[in-house]
């Protein structure tokens, strides 16, 4: 139910890629963030393409979620999002790593004391 | 004496001789009388016969022939006949067989119509079914192959639902599909994405107009005959340009090919079965049937559009333009990008009743919702201690003020489930870098000490209690187990 959602089987995806499949470089990953660069003009990118800047102008978003938000596939999206990149609308950035969580030892160690205390 | 004798006799000769001729006169001009009289009732019998040939040879067969053409029907061939019994017999029997044939014409046709009609809307429901499927399996596969191969296939299949679907409407059925507002050019997309040469067209001038809901499918179908035609009657090298255009009193969708155009005849032709004013007959489409402008016209008479191909395009094919009356046109752009909530409630709360595909699709997570809801609310209760460390709900403490205020502007989706949504894009980016780094961890959030002791009591409890309820029963040691876990986590 988010905003600005269209019926999903009226654009087929071959109308949106323009009946490409292969998107023009291989660095989508499913987590990896996309930015947008406000200077670029929208004049000329197909619907889609426009919500992805508009999408991504508030900040970095995984290729998952722009794929959510544009309700259509990933592999889709990601012929969408490799024309930005070759047109510079958008950079990609790998995921940030998640941090090191802390040993389980640790932890049992300080629900011990916790409960010795309790 | 014999003088006598022979006056007398030839007295009586000359009597004889006058009534003789006297009769002879008489029986001559009986007899010609008798001659004419009989002269002209066979000339009569032969004009009948003739007449009756006429009606056999010329008449009925026209009769047969233009039953749903307006052409005047050939009328006796003797006038002189006109007026009497006989023609009067001859007029009832055509009368009666005009009624007789209109009356099968009618027959075959609505019998004609309601077989196709079923059979088409049957394959209009497969072919519906197969896009379900092809669309899930482009959102499940993520190789660029099998995406090909899907687009293949999804391509074809929407040619094929379109060709189902505008047999059905000509036979009478409703286009089938009910679906939300549409923007005009996601309407024309649309239609694009229907026909062979889609790559062949290329949609200009994007307006921020909507088409309303009612009309949204017929619209698609109409302009995706008028883009079939339109790429089927031009090279294959040249392209079919459609503009959008605001006018005073809607909006026109302008589709120029480059193709060879058409002839005053055929104008004139599609202008009779655009207005849609004549029933069509399925059987009259020609061979192979062409049914695009039937379609169209059919579309447009019952949806109140307006088409006209009567212009020629600037680039020598033809010229077709869809007019769009303004009852037919909304606008949902003030509610798509706006943060209101309100224009998305309005929106959304038609679309409920409505049996879209994606209103069903929405409906169906929220459904098991409420079943499972109480279902994974039944076990803990059930497992006793841990619903106490579940119960109090720590989810909006330590929730992010944010997500809070999302949920509740946003409000609930059917199921009860709290809707969330992503920040604007306007206020992001201002609060972040000032001097609240990532408000979503919560780990260096402080609590008052109270509170901290109290969950920590609560945790105590819970696991203690676990403990004891995994050793009262242990049949079901997993039911317990992951939940307070889960719980504990949460909190």
């Amino acid at each position: 139910m988010s905003p600005g959602r269209r019926e999903r089987g009226l654009v087929r995806p071959y109308v949106v890629t323009d009946g490409r499949a292969y998107p023009t470089r291989n660095t989508f990953d499913l987590v990896t963030l996309v930015l947008a660069h406000t200077d670029r003009p929208l004049s000329g990118l197909s619907p889609e393409k426009r919500r992805v800047m508009e999408l991504c102008l508030g900040g970095a978003l995984s290729v998952a979620e722009v794929a959510g938000y544009l309700e259509l596939p990933v592999s889709v999206t990601k012929v969408l999002l490799g024309d930005l990149v070759d047109s510079g609308h958008i950079t990609t950035r790998s995921p940030i790593p998640p941090a090191e969580l802390p040993e389980t030892q640790l932890l049992q160690e300080v629900l011990d004391g916790l409960r010795a205390r309790l | 004496m014999t003088d006598h004798i022979s006056e007398a006799v030839s007295w009586c000769l000359a009597v004889v001789v006058l009534v003789v001729s006297v009769l002879l006169t008489r029986q001559r001009r009986i007899t010609a009388g008798v001659r004419r009289r009989n002269a002209t009732l066979e000339e009569s019998l032969r004009a009948r016969d003739e007449e009756v040939r006429h009606l056999v040879d010329v008449r009925l067969p026209a009769v047969a022939d233009g039953v749903n053409l307006p052409t005047p029907l050939p009328g006796l061939k003797d006038e002189k006949l006109a007026g009497t019994t006989f023609a009067q017999s001859l007029h009832a029997v055509m009368e009666q067989f005009t009624r007789a044939v209109d009356k099968a014409q009618t027959r075959a046709d609505a019998s004609a119509k309601s077989a196709l009609k079923a059979s088409m809307r049957a394959l209009q429901g497969l072919a519906h079914e197969q896009q379900v499927s092809i669309s899930q399996m482009q959102d499940r596969h993520d190789n660029p192959d099998v995406l090909r191969d899907l687009l293949e296939i999804d391509h074809a299949n929407s040619q094929f639902g379109r060709r189902a679907q505008a047999i059905a409407v000509l036979c009478g059925s409703w286009p089938g599909r009910q679906r939300l507002a549409s923007s005009l050019t996601d309407a024309v997309r649309g239609s694009k994405s229907r026909i062979r040469d889609y790559q062949r067209v290329q949609v200009h001038s994007l307006i921020d107009v909507a088409v309303v809901s009612r009309a949204v499918e017929p619209v698609v179908l109409a302009v995706a005959e008028l883009l079939d035609n339109a790429a089927r009657h031009s090279q294959p090298n040249t392209s079919v340009e459609v503009s959008l255009q605001p006018v005073h009193n809607g909006a026109c969708i302008v589709i120029d090919d480059a193709g060879v155009g058409m002839d005053g005849l055929e104008v004139q032709r599609a202008a009779t079965l655009l207005s849609g004013q004549r029933a069509v007959d399925v059987s009259r489409l020609g061979d192979p049937p062409q049914f695009g402008f039937a379609v169209v016209g059919l579309l447009a008479a019952r949806y109140g559009f307006s088409v006209s191909v009567d212009t020629r395009s600037p680039y020598g094919g033809v010229r077709a333009v869809l007019f769009l009356p303004s009852a037919l046109l909304t606008h949902i752009d003030a509610g798509t990008r706006g943060a209101a909530g309100a224009p998305e409630a309005q929106q959304a709360a038609p679309a409920q009743p409505l049996p879209s595909r994606p209103t069903r699709r929405r409906a169906a997570p929220p459904s098991p919702a409420p079943g499972s809801a109480p279902a994974s609310a039944g076990v803990p209760a059930q497992a006793g201690p841990p619903a106490a460390t579940y119960t109090p709900d720590p989810a909006p403490a330590t929730a992010p003020p944010a997500a809070d205020e999302a949920a509740t502007s946003f409000g609930v989706t059917a199921g009860g489930l709290p809707k969330r949504r992503r920040r604007q894009a306007t206020d992001t980016p201002g609060p972040r870098p000032v001097g609240q780094p990532e408000p979503d961890t919560g780990s260096h959030r402080v609590r008052s000490a109270e509170e901290t002791a109290q969950r920590m009591g609560a945790f105590a409890r819970g696991t203690r209690s676990g403990r004891a309820a995994h050793q009262e029963n242990a049949p079901h040691p997993e039911d317990a187990a992951p939940h307070s876990e889960e719980g504990n986590r949460q909190a």
